[in-house]
């Protein structure tokens, strides 16, 4: 744990009677891309607010960048945070927003210049570097956010629902930008409620909900640990007689619960019975999600 | 002082390209202005009624200068007060109380004007910044002065009077035959010129070469000489010289209402957030905003003045005073404006709620309606209005001629509120958004 980026430890805060994040603990190591998962309201915002600084915790303690207080100027320096609302300045140009928050963060002439035009080109928007952001679309705003964070060239990156609203082009385009980070060693919090996007992109992710982390690890251990059986279902022109593996049938389908559908497939054979379909689903974030908690993501 | 610069200007940045917010800081003061400029236009002319108020000094005191004077009074555009004071005139004059005094010097009865020695001059007295009253004034008077001559030496009375004067230079033995010889001369061609004037006015051409002569030495008018009374100022010298610095604070009012909206804007679109998340101070964004206000409070009331100046010959008494003045009102709404800022949470709470306080702000302190057309009563609430103290300011600088003691009472009223406003807005923000 010596080389980890993000330490938190038994991190809570409350609204008035709403426990937001409740005893929150985890740790990030550095070049790792980790995901917050969890449905809207499960207090992954909240997290990385209390993470940056902006959200005071009621107790518990955090460590980023290696300073314990994130408001420090030094720490701030080294984290970029992209928020889930898109916090632009609709009436300046692309060119302008970003020359602006780069002069926040103390970058000025040829250096200035330099990340500037990088961040527009990363977010594809060096032909419309001078237009007004209103004039926009969705997944343009959405680039120019995450180029935002981006634009200090910060180790620590966190990403609140980069892809909420944007277009599938601007998602790729999203993904990629994530993965070209990862493979520069920046480290990578990334919040999302899709555990496609979970699954494709992050090392390690946490399962959250009600404020509280209800598992933490690499995508194939959760689903190793908490997806549960594989399930086959097959559907049959007609409902067999006798039928020798045991499941549930719906009509003229039967969906059998197993570790090794595998061995459901080859049973079917041996018995010689003709079925019109089969299909496998094998366990994922989704239902490692339902194991932990009884509902699913999008509930 | 960089990150402070480059908030402002962002802010300058956005103000200048919100068309809706421009116009009401820019186009809806210029409006009011030319509306209750064109409403109250005449109001401040000298005398209230269209007629120019003018005193007589009347040193001489004979018949003569004495029909002058009513012959001025007949005048449809003047108003003539006879007053036997020369101080007492110079002072109405510069206070802005008469326009101008004219000086009938003393002998002027005697000469009939035809005396055009230096000390036997009319004089206009009258601030050398009224070009065009002092040319109609000195017409009016030539005017006055051929009808009072012409009404002397007319007629069987006229006659007499020449017949008298003739004998009284005739048996004058202390003057000098050249003398004698060259009045005996003049007061002949008097006596042709009236007889001319009465036969054109009977429809008889006038031939004779005395009557011209006459008239040759006539129409050289009166010996009239102008004399300097500066008007320190004490009342507005057109009515936009009141429109105009309530203009300003609709433009201070305008800038106060856009950045308190513009912040809660900041608030509830996350770049607020942002800002908090950037490696800078919270001061840094505090005055970034109130350096922002500021300027553009400070900007778009010199260019409204600028206007006044250039369109509308508005004359500024102490330039100096008036760049006191507008900083003074810049620095108080700027303060106002973080102030309202906090008021809510929303834009459109903090619209809301600002406009109402301005609005109410506005009305008590005179940028609707000139604090002297209020009653009595509504001139003591106007005391709490940072408005009142602004325009209070800002007219003692262009026509109150504000001493810089008196300048100092208003201008410490405004930077006061203007600091209490930044420290409790400023205070509450930071509590509230960023802690």
């Amino acid at each position: 744990m010596s080389d980890a980026v993000i330490s938190v430890r038994h991190l809570r805060k409350t609204y008035r009677n709403l426990v937001a994040v409740d005893d929150v603990s985890l740790d990030v190591h550095a070049g790792e891309t980790f995901g917050l998962l969890g449905p809207n309201g499960a207090g992954k915002s909240t997290t990385l607010g209390m993470l940056v600084g902006s959200t005071p915790p009621d107790s518990g303690e955090v460590n980023i960048a290696g300073a314990t207080d994130p408001s420090r100027p030094e720490a701030r320096k080294q984290i970029g945070i992209a928020p889930q609302a898109l916090a632009l300045y609709e009436d300046l140009t692309a060119d302008e927003n970003l020359r602006f928050y780069a002069r926040l963060f103390g970058l000025t002439g040829a250096r200035q210049r330099e990340r500037v035009d990088w961040a527009l080109t990363f977010a594809q928007l060096t032909e419309r570097r001078s237009d007004l952001v209103r004039t926009y679309s969705g997944g343009m705003k959405r680039r120019l956010n995450l180029a935002i964070a981006l634009i200090h060239d910060p180790t620590v990156i966190l990403l609140d629902e980069p892809t909420v609203g944007i277009d599938p082009q601007s998602r790729n385009m999203i993904f990629s930008a994530i993965e070209d980070l990862k493979a520069n060693g920046r480290t990578v919090i990334y919040t999302t409620h899709y555990m496609e996007e979970a699954q494709r992109l992050c090392d390690r992710v946490a399962i959250i909900d009600h404020g509280r982390i209800l598992a933490n690890d690499t995508v194939p251990q959760l689903i190793a640990s908490h997806g549960g059986n594989a399930s086959v279902s097959v559907t049959f022109d007609r409902r067999p007689e006798t039928m020798p593996i045991n499941g549930e049938w719906s009509d003229r389908t039967l969906t059998v619960s197993t570790a090794e559908p595998l061995g459901v497939v080859q049973q079917l054979e041996r018995v010689g019975v003709e079925y019109r379909d089969l299909a496998i689903e094998q366990a994922n974030l989704e239902s490692v999600f339902l194991n932990l908690t009884g509902r699913g993501l999008r509930d | 002082m960089g990150t402070l610069w480059a908030i402002a200007n962002k802010d300058l940045r956005q103000l200048w390209r919100d068309k809706a917010s421009f116009f009401w800081v820019l186009g809806f003061p210029l409006i009011m202005a030319l509306f209750f400029g064109s409403i109250f236009s005449g109001a401040t002319s000298g005398s209230g009624s269209g007629r120019m108020t003018v005193l007589v000094v009347d040193d001489d005191r004979s018949p003569f200068t004495e029909a002058l004077t009513k012959e001025l009074d007949a005048n449809s555009a003047l108003r003539v007060t006879d007053t036997l004071v020369i101080e007492e005139a110079r002072d109405r004059v510069r206070t802005g109380a008469a326009v101008a005094f004219v000086r009938l010097p003393r002998g002027l009865g005697a000469s009939y004007g035809f005396d055009r020695s230096d000390s036997m001059a009319i004089e206009i007295a009258i601030d050398p910044a009224r070009r065009t009253e002092a040319a109609f004034l000195r017409g009016m008077l030539t005017q006055a002065f051929f009808a009072t001559v012409q009404t002397t030496f007319t007629g069987p009375k006229g006659s007499r009077l020449i017949d008298e004067t003739r004998a009284s230079i005739a048996d004058d033995t202390t003057i000098q035959t050249r003398d004698r010889e060259a009045l005996l001369g003049l007061l002949g061609g008097v006596e042709a010129l009236m007889g001319a004037m009465t036969q054109l006015g009977e429809g008889t051409e006038a031939t004779d070469t005395a009557a011209a002569a006459g008239q040759q030495q006539f129409f050289e008018g009166p010996p009239i000489r102008s004399v300097a009374v500066t008007r320190e100022l004490s009342a507005p010298r057109s009515s936009w010289e009141f429109t105009f610095p309530q203009a300003l604070l609709w433009a201070l009012i305008g800038v106060t209402a856009a950045f308190a909206v513009g912040l809660a804007s900041e608030r509830t679109r996350g770049t607020l957030m942002r800002l908090r998340l950037a490696p800078i101070r919270r001061s840094h964004i505090l005055l970034g905003k109130g350096l922002a206000a500021f300027v553009a409070g400070l900007v778009s009331t010199a260019i409204l003045i600028l206007f006044g100046i250039l369109v509308f010959g508005i004359s500024v008494a102490d330039p100096f005073k008036l760049a006191l003045a507008l900083v003074a009102a810049a620095a108080c709404f700027c303060g106002l404006m973080m102030l309202i800022a906090v008021l809510g949470r929303t834009e459109q709470a903090v619209g809301g709620a600002g406009w109402i306080i301005l609005l109410i702000m506005s009305m008590t302190g005179g940028a609707m309606i000139p604090l002297f057309v209020m009653p009595s009563w509504m001139q003591t609430i106007s005391h709490v209005s940072a408005v009142k103290w602004a325009i209070l300011a800002v007219e003692g600088a262009i026509w109150r001629n504000f001493s810089y003691a008196e300048m100092a009472f208003p201008v410490a009223v405004l930077l006061g509120i203007g600091l209490v406003g930044f420290a409790v807005g400023s205070f509450i923000l930071t509590r509230r958004d960023l802690a």
